[in-house]
């Protein structure tokens, strides 16, 4: 990424609305949540569970839709993509990584990641070699054979880092991708996203509420309370 | 090629529930094996009824008969010069008069048979698969030779024990009725002929007990028998008419092909004659199985609907136990479609799979009950094989078309489901 190109907002929210319908009443899970995020930037999204910050990954990725308000990539507004362009969006723009890793079960840790591939149409060598390629970086290749009930939760979690980044996409949204693992471990799966940041210079938005940890690794954090963004400011690294 | 990616996906999916696929796809075997056996059975049916008669060659077979024996003075005689006539009909291969009688007795050494004589032309060949009926020597020789081809029955009746042994050896035929003479005398006279064995004929299935003791002689031997003549001449003399004029009772037309056999039995029938074809029964018969196939078939596919909706039930349980699974796919790039062409190439794959072991299935249980079916006609003195059920190829490819069809149908609305799953609300239940 070039600095001329790190200036332009590569992600841009505006007035980013989300409510849902739960019974009678209506739930915001999200209130007008204005954000900029630059190119190659990484930006950390600070709040308790139910602050909305799940649902704002989501519409960041295209999985949902917003009901006020808008997400603009690359100066695109994702409202107007069909949902073909949209799946097109998650294939080649997005990689998602999960709190709860979301593995296939039945598929080894290798087909796994290469799953990711075969949806954007790369398979056969390519797809091996990608595959081994993003396992390597992840520092998993003597796991690969494994499923993932045989694999630990920061394997599986660097399992799923690889899966995200296998098509090398710009934009890494992680979901409280350590929630689950013990602060070695944690550690461990924050360094490699940093890693992979640095190296491969992808945007990566990450949700959290480790305070501390989001404060180590991001360029800046963002704190989200019941659907608001309450405060922003740059974090001394 | 992406698509074809993830059919190998969904087919290595079907890896994981070997139990419940199994079962699926033993309920469309189950379908698809009654489908292909009762139609088998249909098809073996009317096939069993039909043979005989191609085998001789019957269907292209007119039977010239003059009108009403009554009214005979009214019709045209059936003499040779109209068999003349019929026989330069376009698509005629043979027309001469149907010599039948019945009781006559045959005998060598000091064996003899009553039979049943038939006369055949010696010029013409017998029809195409009726060569196979020959189970030992050949048809006649051209010429005026005397000469004979035993049915199987009779030339055992003979004491010949091995239906070749028959061959060239000489039997005599005694023969005995009324010869018209002049205008109104009749002579009764009695001949034995010596005919030469050149052949043994033997009929295929079901009428080879009826027919296969008879022996088939050359119209032109036939014709010398004496009181082959006397029937109608009596009958016209008793018209009061001249019965040295009198034609045959019956006669054969036999056409070349079995499209032949409608316009050539229009033409016959303008020329004044009653006509009866085989072809036409057959027709009416043929009506009454494709009713049988029809329904027989019918029953076949409710069996193969009603798997259908286990490959629904399957499918929508699936769709249900991957819901997250569904939702991680859409979340890494899956789009609508993959996930629909993979529900639906699991659908089609137990189809195809069952569609398979129902083939099987069914071919192995027509087996079994065409070896009991066979044990038990053998108690009743039926020696011939009966081939009760039969399997073209054309059915059992549509078998297995309509197996893969209805399972690719009953995972249309799983599949949609899958596809119309919101990765949202897929993702968060845990």
């Amino acid at each position: 990424m070039s600095s001329a190109e790190g200036h332009e907002p590569f992600i841009e929210t505006r007035g980013l609305t989300r409510e849902y319908r739960v019974g009678p009443s209506i739930v915001r899970a999200l209130g007008e949540v204005s954000l900029n995020v630059r190119r190659g930037e990484f930006l950390a999204v600070l709040g308790v569970s139910g602050s909305g910050k799940s649902t704002l990954l989501h519409l960041l990725g295209g999985l949902d839709t917003p009901t006020a308000g808008s997400v603009l990539i690359a100066g695109r507004d994702l409202a107007t993509f069909t949902s073909y362009e949209r799946t097109v969006y998650r294939r080649t723009v997005v990689g998602f990584v999960f709190q709860s890793y979301y593995l296939v079960p039945s598929l080894t840790a290798e087909e796994n990641v290469a799953l990711a591939l075969t949806f954007q149409g790369t398979f056969g060598r390519e797809g091996r070699r990608r595959a081994d390629e993003a396992i390597r970086r992840v520092g998993l290749e003597r796991r690969a054979r494994h499923r993932p009930s045989q694999l630990s939760g920061g394997e599986q979690q660097r399992v799923a880092l690889a899966r995200a980044i296998v098509h090398t996409p710009p934009l890494l949204l992680a979901d409280e991708p350590t929630g689950n693992l013990d602060r070695a471990t944690a550690q461990e799966v924050i360094s490699l996203v940093q890693q992979i940041h640095r190296d491969l210079g992808t945007t990566v938005v990450m949700v959290t509420h480790d305070l501390e940890m989001a404060s180590r690794v991001a360029d800046r954090v963002v704190h989200l309370r019941d659907g608001h963004l309450v405060e922003e400011g740059a974090v001394l690294a | 090629m992406r698509m074809w990616r993830i059919v190998l996906l969904a087919l290595g999916g079907l890896r994981r529930t070997p139990l419940r696929v199994g079962l699926t796809a033993l309920g469309v075997a189950i379908g698809s094996s009654a489908l292909v056996s009762m139609v088998a059975f249909a098809l073996g049916i009317q096939q069993q009824t039909e043979t005989p008669f191609r085998t001789l060659g019957l269907i292209n077979v007119i039977r010239v008969m003059p009108k009403g024996d009554k009214d005979s003075a009214h019709g045209p005689v059936l003499d040779d010069a109209a068999l003349e006539r019929m026989a330069a009909l376009p698509g005629v291969e043979a027309a001469y008069p149907d010599f039948r009688i019945r009781g006559i007795k045959i005998s060598r050494g000091g064996k003899s048979a009553s039979v049943l004589a038939i006369g055949l032309p010696r010029d013409v060949p017998l029809p195409g698969t009726a060569e196979e009926v020959l189970v030992a020597g050949d048809y006649f020789t051209p010429g005026t030779r005397p000469e004979a081809i035993l049915g199987r029955q009779a030339a055992h009746d003979l004491g010949f024990d091995a239906p070749t042994d028959a061959i060239g050896s000489t039997v005599k035929l005694e023969t005995s009725g009324l010869s018209p003479g002049d205008a109104k005398t009749f002579t009764f006279e009695r001949r034995d002929i010596a005919v030469t064995v050149v052949g043994v004929y033997d009929l295929p299935n079901l009428m080879a007990g009826r027919m296969s003791g008879a022996v088939l002689l050359p119209v032109d031997l036939m014709r010398q028998i004496p009181g082959i003549r006397s029937e109608p001449a009596l009958e016209r003399l008793m018209l009061g008419r001249d019965p040295t004029k009198a034609g045959y009772s019956e006669a054969t037309v036999r056409v070349r092909r079995h499209t032949d056999v409608a316009p050539v039995d229009r033409a016959v029938q303008a020329m004044g004659f009653r006509t009866r074809t085989l072809l036409s029964r057959l027709e009416e018969m043929r009506t009454f199985f494709v009713f049988m196939d029809v329904l027989l078939a019918a029953i076949g596919a409710v069996a193969l609907v009603v798997a259908g909706l286990g490959i629904i039930n399957t499918l929508l349980i699936s769709v249900l136990e991957r819901y997250q699974e569904i939702g991680i796919c859409k979340a890494i790039g899956a789009s609508d479609g993959d996930l629909f062409v993979l529900f639906l190439t699991e659908a089609g794959a137990i189809g195809l799979i069952g569609g398979l072991c129902g083939l099987a299935l069914g071919r192995g249980v027509c087996w079994v009950l065409e070896t009991a079916i066979n044990a038990y006609a053998r108690t009743h003195g039926i020696t011939a094989h009966l081939d009760v059920f039969a399997f073209p190829l054309w059915l059992l490819t549509a078998t297995m078309l309509f197996s893969v069809a209805i399972s690719v149908l009953a995972g249309v609305y799983p599949a949609l489901r899958a596809a119309r799953t919101d990765p949202i609300k897929a993702l968060r239940r845990e």
